[in-house]
This record gives C-alpha cells, sequence and structure tokens, in this order.
C-alpha cells in the first residue's frame, strides 16, 4: 500500500515524526553537506544527490565516547536516546548500514552467535526508522547497479519514498515502517497510477547508469591478484590520505584512544583508516603495510575479497563518494576493471 | 600546447634523456585531472595539460613515492610554476638530485577549483564541462550554467606571483618571470581587521569542518617527515580526535612545519573533503616572512631557507624589552 | 573570579634565563609565584607544539625565555629560536589568541633581577586578560 503526500502538507507529516523520532536529514548545500538533526523542514536539502559525508557517522560517529572514569569509578556512556529516524536517506547509504551491521549488530546474521554485538552501534541502529528515497537521476559517479542493486533498492529501508514532482509516495518496506505508517492516517492513499509512475521513474534512472562491470570475473581473479604487479602501477598516484574511507558510508575500521587529564578521563572510539600507516604499526616498529601500495591494496582488498569471503556481499553500495573526493583521482570503478582484466 | 608538450616528451624519450614522465591525464570525472606515470613512448598521447591539472606532482618525490627517482634513473616532470618551486625546495632540502631530475615547465593561467563550480550549481552535478579563456562552461541534466573563469579559480592562483617554472630544462612557450600580482595579501588583511573574538570564531567555525583524514598533509609537498607528529604515539602530542583544539594545533604546526617551505600551490585547500579555507593561516605565515625577511620559497636554488639560517642584527621587535 | 590566580608556564633555558631565574632566587628577589619552570638545554628547542600544548591543558600564560643574542651557548640557537618565535607571534595572534599570552624574552644568568621584572610583567598582563578560555580542550 501507497501512502501519499503532497508536498504541501509535508509539514504535517514531518510534526507527526518528530513527535515520534529524533529526526535527522541531509542538509548544507555545496560543501560539507552531512546528514544532520533538523527541526524543521526548511533546513532539509534534498536536492542533493549524495551528501558530502555519508550518514553512517549518525549511528557510528567519528568520535564515540564509550566510557568515562574517574579514579576507580567507570561511568559506561550508555543513555539511551529518543529513537532516530532518518528522512532521505539515499538507497545506497541504506544499504551500507546493513553491510556495517553486519559487523557490529552480527547478532542479527548469526543468531547464536552474540560476542561480536556491539551495543553502542545497536542502541541506535536498531530501534531506527529510515525512509530512503529513491534516486530519480543519479550522479554520473553512481555504480550502484555493480552490486546486483540500483536507484530504487530498498535493502536497508524501513519506509521506501519516491519523490515526484508534487508527492512523495511512501511505501512500507519492513515491520517497523509498517507500524509507522500506520500512524499516519489523514493522508491520501496512492492508486495504480502512482505505481505506474514509480516504474517509471525507476526504469528512467537506471537508464542512466552505465554498463555493470562482471564482478563474477572480479571473484575469479582476485583470489590470485594479491601478488601481481598491477598493484604498483594501479597506486602509484595514491597519496594516503584517509579522505576515501572518512567519506565512505561502509568503511567501518576504528581506533580506541583514552583521553583525560590527572584523575578523570574517558575511553573514546574514532574512526581509523586502512591508508594510514599507523593503522597496522606494531609495536615492535615493524610495519606489515609499510608501502603505500600495501595500503591501497588493503582498502580494495578488504572491499572485495575479504568481507565477502566472511560475509557474502561486497564492501561497497557504489555510491561514488571516494571518486568525486580523491584529491589524486583514484577512480574505484578503474581500478576493478583494471583488476577484471589482470590476467592472474 | 598539448600537442608540443606531447612531441617534447616523444623527442626526451626518444633522445633517451628520461626513463620517465610524470604529468597529467584526463580524470574519469568532469573538472578533473589525475597524475600520469609515463613508462614508454606509447602512453604519451595520454598527456594532458590544461586548467584541471592542479595536483602538484613534486609530491611524488618523496614521502613513500621517494622510489621514483632512484637507481639513478632519470624522470621528466611537467610543471606548473608552483610545482616548480616545490622542486627547487626539494633540491635545496637535498630529497633530489637536480641532475636527476629533468624539469619540464608548462605555461600556467592558473587551476579551476571544482569545489568553487559546485557551489556555483548549488551542488547538482556536472556532466560537461568546457573552458575557454575567460569563460567556463558546464552543463548538468537539467542546467546550464556560464561562469567566469576567475571566479572558480584556486584561490591559490589568483594571488600566484610566479605562474610559469622559473628553474627548467625544458619549457613549452616562453616563460614568464615573476607577475605582478595585487592584493596578494587582501584576505589576510581583511582578517586582521577583524577583534579577536571575531578572528578566533571565524576559525574555529572553520576548523571544525576538519575530520582528519589529513588530504591536506598528504597532498602538500613541503609536508614529507617520515613520522608525522600526529602520528607519533610515544610521546602522543595531540589526540587523534576531531575535537576542535586538537585540529586547529594539528593545522597550526602544519603551518609552523612548512613555513618559509610553503610554496603556496593550494593542494591543501583543493584536497579538502570538507572545504576548509586552508591557504589562510599558511598566506600569513607567507606575509609575515615577506616582511619580515624578504624571502619568498622555492625560487632560488642556492639560498637556504629562511627558517635555517638568520641575521644577528635582524628586528625583534616581538621580544620583550 | 576574584581569587583567580593565573597558571604561566615558564619555559627557560638552562644556561642563561634557568640561571637568572636561580639567581633571583638566592638573592632573595620577589616575584609572582604564578610560573611553572619547564628547563629546556636551549631556547632553539622550543617546539611551538610545546607553547600550545600548554594553552590546550590550561595554561593562561607562557614566557619563553633564553639567552640573550649573541650570548648563546650553543652559539646560535636563539637566532633560530627568535626566527620561529617571528612567526609563531603573530600566528597566534592572527588566530584570536590574546598577544599578551605568548611572550619571550632574553635574561642572562647575570639578570636575575631582570628575571622578577620580567615574570611580573608577565603575571599582571596576563591577569588584566583573565583566564583563558580559546585553545582550551573541553572534557
Amino acid at each position: 500500500m501507497i501512502i501519499k503526500i503532497n508536498k504541501n502538507k509535508f509539514d504535517k507529516f514531518f510534526k507527526i515524526l518528530k513527535g515520534n523520532y529524533d529526526v535527522f536529514a541531509p542538509i548544507g548545500d555545496g560543501m560539507n553537506s552531512k546528514f544532520s538533526r533538523v527541526k524543521s523542514i526548511k533546513e532539509i536539502n534534498l536536492d542533493i544527490s549524495n551528501t558530502d559525508k555519508s550518514p553512517k557517522e549518525i549511528f557510528f560517529p567519528q568520535t564515540e565516547i564509550l566510557f568515562n572514569f574517574e579514579s576507580q569509578k567507570i561511568n559506561l556512556n550508555a543513555e539511551k536516546n529518543k529513537s532516530f529516524a532518518v528522512w532521505g536517506m539515499r538507497p545506497c547509504d541504506a544499504k551500507s548500514l546493513t553491510l556495517i551491521d553486519k559487523i557490529f549488530g552480527s547478532a542479527k546474521q548469526k543468531p547464536n552467535d552474540e560476542n561480536f554485538e556491539d551495543p553502542y552501534w545497536k542502541s541506535k541502529y536498531d530501534d531506527a526508522l529510515i525512509f530512503s528515497i529513491g534516486c530519480n537521476t543519479p550522479a554520473s559517479t553512481c555504480f550502484c547497479n555493480w552490486f546486483e542493486s540500483g536507484p530504487f533498492e530498498k535493502i536497508g529501508s524501513d519506509i521506501f519514498v519516491v519523490n515526484t514532482d508534487e508527492y512523495y509516495l511512501m511505501e512500507a518496506v519492513s515491520e517497523k515502517g509498517k507500524v509507522f505508517l500506520k500512524k499516519v492516517t489523514d493522508f491520501e492513499k496512492g492508486i495504480k497510477k502512482d505505481e505506474e509512475k514509480i516504474t517509471e521513474l525507476k526504469k528512467r534512472a537506471e537508464s542512466y547508469l552505465k554498463k555493470s562491470v562482471d564482478l563474477k570475473a572480479l571473484d575469479n581473479v582476485i583470489e590470485e591478484i594479491w601478488g601481481n604487479p598491477v598493484w604498483d602501477e594501479l597506486s602509484n598516484k595514491c597519496i594516503n590520505c584517509g579522505a576515501c574511507t572518512f567519506i565512505c558510508p561502509t568503511c567501518h575500521c576504528f581506533d580506541i584512544q583514552d583521553e583525560g587529564k590527572e584523575k578523570a578521563g574517558k575511553r573514546i572510539r574514532l574512526w581509523d583508516s586502512c591508508m594510514f600507516p599507523d593503522f597496522t604499526g606494531e609495536a615492535s616498529g615493524h610495519n606489515p603495510r609499510l608501502l603505500s601500495k600495501d595500503r591501497f591494496r588493503q582498502r580494495f582488498m578488504h572491499k572485495f575479497k575479504y568481507f565477502p569471503d566472511n560475509n557474502d556481499d561486497y564492501l561497497c553500495t557504489g555510491c561514488g563518494r571516494c571518486i568525486y573526493v580523491c584529491p589524486v583521482n583514484v577512480d574505484i570503478r578503474e581500478v576493478v576493471e583494471k583488476i577484471v582484466k589482470c590476467e592472474s | 600546447m598539448v600537442k608540443e608538450l606531447q612531441k617534447k616528451v616523444r623527442e626526451l624519450f626518444e633522445d633517451k634523456k628520461v626513463d620517465m614522465v610524470v604529468g597529467w591525464g584526463k580524470g574519469s570525472v568532469p573538472m578533473s585531472a589525475t597524475p600520469l606515470f609515463i613508462k614508454s613512448i606509447d602512453e604519451v598521447d595520454d598527456l594532458i595539460f590544461d586548467e584541471t591539472c592542479q595536483n602538484n606532482l613534486a609530491v611524488y618525490f618523496t614521502k613513500d613515492k621517494r622510489k621514483l627517482s632512484k637507481d639513478g634513473k632519470k624522470v621528466g616532470v611537467i610543471v606548473k610554476g608552483c610545482d616548480d618551486r616545490s622542486l627547487v625546495l626539494y633540491s635545496i632540502e637535498k630529497q633530489i638530485k637536480r641532475d636527476d631530475i629533468v624539469i619540464i615547465g608548462v605555461p600556467c593561467d592558473g587551476v579551476i577549483d571544482k569545489n568553487k563550480i559546485l557551489r556555483k550549481t548549488n551542488n547538482r552535478e556536472v556532466i560537461e564541462y568546457n573552458c575557454d579563456e575567460k569563460k567556463v562552461k558546464v552543463k548538468g541534466r537539467d542546467f546550464e550554467l556560464t561562469l567566469d573563469k576567475k571566479d572558480v579559480l584556486s584561490d591559490s592562483c589568483l594571488t600566484c606571483s610566479y605562474p610559469d617554472a622559473q628553474v627548467y630544462d625544458e619549457f613549452i612557450g616562453k616563460a614568464r618571470k615573476k607577475v605582478d600580482c595585487k592584493d596578494e595579501f587582501k584576505k589576510v588583511d581583511d582578517f586582521e581587521k577583524l577583534s579577536l573574538d571575531e578572528r578566533w570564531n571565524a576559525i574555529t567555525e572553520e576548523y571544525s569542518k576538519c575530520i582528519r583524514c589529513y588530504a591536506c598533509r598528504n597532498v602538500c609537498p613541503s609536508c614529507y617527515c617520515t613520522k608525522c607528529f600526529v602520528d607519533t604515539n610515544k610521546p602522543q602530542w595531540i589526540g587523534k580526535s576531531p575535537e576542535i583544539t586538537d585540529s586547529i594545533i594539528f593545522h597550526l604546526i602544519r603551518n609552523l612545519h612548512v613555513a618559509g617551505r610553503c610554496v603556496e600551490c593550494g593542494a591543501c585547500a583543493r584536497a579538502c573533503p570538507v572545504g576548509i579555507d586552508l591557504l589562510l593561516l599558511n598566506k600569513k605565515i607567507t606575509k609575515e616572512i615577506n616582511q619580515r625577511f624578504d624571502y619568498t620559497a622555492g625560487l632560488d636554488i642556492d639560498e637556504k631557507p629562511v627558517m635555517t639560517t638568520y641575521c644577528e642584527n635582524e628586528k625583534q621587535d616581538f621580544i620583550m624589552g | 573570579m576574584k581569587d583567580w590566580q593565573p597558571k604561566i608556564l615558564a619555559i627557560l633555558c638552562n644556561w642563561c634565563s634557568y640561571a637568572g631565574a636561580d639567581l633571583a632566587g638566592v638573592s632573595r628577589l620577589q616575584y609572582p609565584p604564578n610560573i611553572r619552570v619547564v628547563r629546556i638545554p636551549c631556547s632553539g628547542r622550543v617546539d611551538p607544539l610545546f607553547i600550545m600544548k600548554a594553552f590546550q591543558t590550561g595554561y593562561d600564560g607562557v614566557l619563553v625565555s633564553g639567552c640573550h643574542p649573541g650570548d648563546c651557548h650553543y652559539l646560535s640557537g636563539n637566532y633560530f629560536a627568535r626566527r620561529k618565535f617571528a612567526v609563531l607571534k603573530p600566528l597566534m595572534e592572527f588566530i584570536g589568541v590574546e598577544p599578551d599570552r605568548l611572550q619571550f624574552s632574553w635574561v642572562s644568568a647575570g639578570e636575575g633581577e631582570r628575571f622578577s621584572k620580567v615574570v611580573t610583567k608577565v603575571t599582571d598582563d596576563i591577569k588584566k586578560i583573565g583566564p583563558i578560555k580559546k585553545m582550551v580542550k573541553g572534557d
């Protein structure tokens, strides 16, 4: 069932949403757009195709206090917030959260394995209501179609929204979504014409995407590719900054640090990047990934080999942020294409 | 011009004067170029030079990339004025042997800052991009815009006095000496007119955007310590999270480490994924150094960098009497 | 607020200013007890990072003092230090830190009285500005 919200009545819908949830939405224009808490619909900017910073930071902030300590006392940082709702997330970003969830909230996938549950992630992600919005005009850097996904992908979404000229057409995807949409009563219901509109928009959006690379071919070569000289060539221009990993919606590696004064302090978790030499630096001084090439290779091997080995999915959703942000134009698509062409 | 450049590079390969050439190739997205490492004559056709070639290629001769000019290999490198100053700096600081490197200068009229263009298009994606001498034309899925080129040039280019290489082996065309640049320090002067608190607020607002990805440091040709002070953990000087004072200290110390060595190529500002105006502090330092010591980095291959030398009787008005 | 006393980090070179402070002490010269002294081999050893770190951890002011130009134990250490300060001082002011919070002086081993005067002046200056708020890392 589709619920149809006229854009000039969106304020009313937003009030209902805000009454139940702490609402996040894309804000900012030009530079530094990101997902942030919003108070009114005026702040929201849905014209941004992909925010500069990915919405992973809502659930997995760059710095997160794990606990505070004072002398012998430890205060766990376990405040329970109002549940989050995220309005206007792109399908690729919604999907990326399900990938991180495979790591931090693994109990959902592996019911008997509770060892790897991350309470900080779970407390935010599990109750969150995610509205993902179909991309009517994917950018030229988008390549979500590589991953059996697309601009109207519903994975990871609780309520899927289609943005037409006049309306937001909403459809519940998950149980949580259904429960919420039941609360939204006095809006129009969608008719057959709306469903046709959705199919039309979807078709048009998909036509903007370039042809996908055959990732099966990648799987065949990647086993053998590790020692291949192709990495030298590919990594030559990489300067090993962490921009790509920090704006990536799926990168989730972190570091843990203690910060404090004499007797009190806090233990924090912060994003780390496999691009930094420190990431693998050992206490002895030895660094197994000393060279730029080693670190460069790790980033792609993690996304296309190690993560899929463990979790049956690529650690990339094709959002294209890293392509745009890279100061030296390392293009993840080109890297994959070159690896595929490589004879092992 | 690109044809001439390709011809020159081809000649260098034919005369066995170079084993490799570092230049720019076409980027994979509009408004971008990408560093290109040409190892044989067949690859020369990929070489380009235009206003999108914003990277400072000198960076590939230090850090992890040091291997490029090893083993007595001759490496050619294509340079704008600022890139050339970086190579001169490297030569002074003994990071490269001048004789191992063939510097090929190209005439530069400034490079574009694609973030400035995106600000003009309201962050709508640019699919087609064209540029002539004065105008930049961009096209997206549902818009078309014509912009003045000077409005989208990188900040560093707007205040550039040395657009062309001063020290080179080959030059495509005729290299200009110093060009007059009015208002080189206008932005700094304007900022100085603000009150202390206004300045502090502006700085904290700007630097609170920092995500500590270190793109600025890694693209910076002058920043090549084997171990950066933010990466040391014994002692750990500053916190690694993007806390505002930690971020400001990182940037200030970085600025001070490149004081008198910064060639103002602006690569840091263009690389910043969150668009911090990183050049302001560098420019302030350059201003102080210009006025106090009458020194400009990376021009004279025989002159010592300003911070590694001294004069006994220089002004010391900042020291208590 | 009335009882507030500034905390000032004094970074003193071993050969001149530290000895100057010593002389002030043995000569029983009075100066405000607000300084905490760190002895370093030479003013040329001062990394701007030390100074910023002091502000970050809550020092209200920093005084760096070394040998007079020409008197450096290592011949030229203070000349290099002077160039560093020439850039550092305007830069700190540029970002909005009150200029008097960061001061430099030359004090020789024989200038015990000068040392006490310098410390008195720095303390008075910083008392006028008040506690540091900028550059301080929160909890």
